[in-house]
């Protein structure tokens, strides 16, 4: 595994322009967010579309494309793909089962400072209630790539969830895609399992055991049902209780999800609570506001 | 240039036999969204009779309340076989008081108002990326021009040069508490969309032989999406309804029904 350079959301963006090279139905829509330097504009620019600040109708206006063959992958901030253009992709994502890919940067509070129309905390709910739609949260470029690349290989809908432009070495996974759980250590019988989710709680996670070297550590990049029922299957071999660390409330997060899927088990939840966050700061800071920080989840193992 | 088109003759008998067919749904236990159904029925035989000439041409009712015109439509127009009237509403049948992709014929999901616009959109950008022929044609009501969707789109498809987009306005002036003009009204509105960077039309929207002009005309190498502004008639056909906003829903018995029907031409 090579060290990481790239953000999970720059990661996208090379990942899907070097993908283009040999699939002609890859289509890159962007709603005013992509940045100067898109790498995509520059090697493929008659199949890279800026529609300009219109979040649902480049939602919609993908859905005809996927339906005329093509596999459109839409971009904007997580906060106006899933709130937003809820609409547009539970009939995109959910109804048409359409191939669609949706990837959304400033999840959770990463936009920190530019304020609460910036942050995410409710989009896992939002789309963990459409059936159907892979859901994604990975940690580090190599991930990324790999979600990206299975992505455009299926041709069903996913929404790919990443930070601002944090950059992060991804956990070693077999094969070409980790499976539902990547178990960085299984801990020492009937230790805490911490389970971490998405970038933040992924940090947060080994920042946790490197003070407590004892605690088991699963991470999970897939947090839609199918991928959560595969997870949970693996993670109650382990009879610890289980920390889940999310950076998204704790209604309709992974953590929520894993306590229906392990009835019995003890799932204790690490996340943004109820809070809006309305100061600055950068994006630990915020998080922090928020309760989610390291002392946060080692008081949780305990 | 202009493909050719039936006489207007053979495409009005279509209309005739689709508007008691939507008299039947609104017989049904269901009702039926009438008055919209039968002012937009021309609009769509005709824009489907368009599509029939086979180039891709893909035509989206955005107006999805009005299913009940466009099953009837697509009925009497040969692309859904089976006569979709005494089966409306009715569990394991697929007519659903708006329309769905389970419907022979219906390829994306409307009646949350506003979506069928881009969808169409999104069409002829595949059709025109794939340098292919072939309209994407969505047929809005005037009411639904409320929701910010459409106008999302229409900047979004003007920017984007999409000759080959056609929006229909079926501007039957009444929406669901009343009328158009007394809850949002819409002045100037051929004026707006050529402010958008549309091609403008304003047509009868009954007069099927306009209509057939205005989907006929090639648009092959056009930059600019068209507008076209079809004045209709809420309940059109059915005297006892025509122009009333009370049509927009509507549950008849079968003896009403028998006798609306008997006054269609």
């Amino acid at each position: 595994m090579t060290a990481s350079t790239l953000s999970g959301r720059d990661a996208y963006r090379h990942e899907l322009a070097h993908l283009a090279a040999e699939d002609p139905a890859l289509l890159c829509l962007e709603a005013d967010l992509g940045g100067k330097g898109h790498p995509f504009q520059a090697a493929h620019p008659e199949r890279f579309f800026n529609l300009g600040i219109a979040e649902g109708a480049m939602v919609d206006m993908a859905t005809g494309l996927a339906s005329a063959g093509y596999k459109p992958f839409v971009s904007t901030f997580a906060p106006f793909a899933a709130l937003r253009a809820a609409e547009s992709l539970k009939l995109t994502l959910g109804y048409l089962n359409a191939g669609v890919t949706v990837v959304a940067p400033y999840a959770g509070v990463s936009g920190a400072w530019f304020g609460t129309t910036h942050h995410c905390l409710e989009d896992l709910a939002v789309l963990r209630s459409i059936p159907g739609v892979t859901i994604a949260a990975p940690y580090g470029e190599a991930e990324t790539r790999a979600v990206v690349r299975a992505a455009a290989a299926s041709g069903r809908p996913h929404y790919i969830r990443t930070g601002r432009n944090a950059v992060y070495d991804s956990l070693p996974f077999d094969g070409e895609l980790p499976g539902p759980v990547t178990w960085d250590h299984r801990g020492e019988p009937g230790a805490t399992v911490l389970v971490s989710v998405g970038e933040e709680g992924t940090r947060l996670a080994l920042e946790a055991r490197e003070r407590r070297p004892e605690l088991g550590h699963a991470h999970l990049v897939y947090l839609d049902h199918a991928h959560l029922s595969l997870a949970a299957e693996e993670l109650a071999t382990t009879t610890g209780r289980l920390v889940v660390v999310e950076e998204h409330r704790a209604e309709g997060g992974a953590a929520e999800a894993l306590a229906l899927l392990l009835p019995g088990r003890e799932v204790v939840g690490v996340n943004a609570g109820h809070a809006w966050p309305t100061q600055g700061g950068d994006h630990h800071e915020v998080m922090a506001q928020l309760g989610l920080d390291l002392p946060a989840v080692l008081a949780a193992t305990l | 240039m202009t493909v050719a088109v039936d006489t207007p003759v053979d495409l009005a008998a279509r209309a005739a036999e689709a508007r008691r067919l939507v008299v039947d749904m609104a017989a049904s236990p269901r009702g039926c969204h009438l008055g919209g159904s039968l002012s937009v029925l021309d609009v769509l035989i005709a824009a489907l009779h368009r599509a029939s000439l086979g180039d891709g041409t893909e035509v989206v009712l955005s107006k999805g309340h009005a299913a009940a015109g466009l099953y009837a439509a697509l009925h009497v127009s040969g692309i859904l076989p089976e006569n979709p009237a005494p089966l409306y509403g009715q569990l394991g049948h697929p007519y659903t008081g708006h329309p769905g992709p389970k419907v022979p014929g219906v390829r994306f999901p409307t009646g949350s108002l506003g979506h069928g616009v881009p969808y169409a959109a999104g069409w002829a950008m595949a059709r025109r990326l794939g340098g292919l022929p072939g309209l994407g044609i969505a047929v809005a009501g005037d009411g639904e021009l409320q929701e910010g969707l459409v106008w999302e789109t229409c900047q979004v498809a003007a920017a984007q040069r999409l000759g080959n987009f056609v929006l229909v306005v079926d501007r039957n002036g009444g929406q669901n508490d009343g009328m158009v003009a007394d809850i949002s009204p819409l002045p100037d509105l051929a004026a707006r969309f050529a402010a958008f960077g549309f091609d403008t039309v304003e047509v009868d929207g009954h007069d099927l032989a306009r209509l057939g002009e205005v989907f006929g005309a090639d648009r092959t190498g056009a930059e600019r999406p068209l507008a076209v502004i079809a004045d209709t008639v809420k309940g059109k056909g059915v005297p006892a309804v025509e122009g009333k906003a009370g049509s927009h829903y509507v549950t008849i018995d079968a003896a009403r029904a028998a006798k609306w029907k008997r006054l269609i031409r």
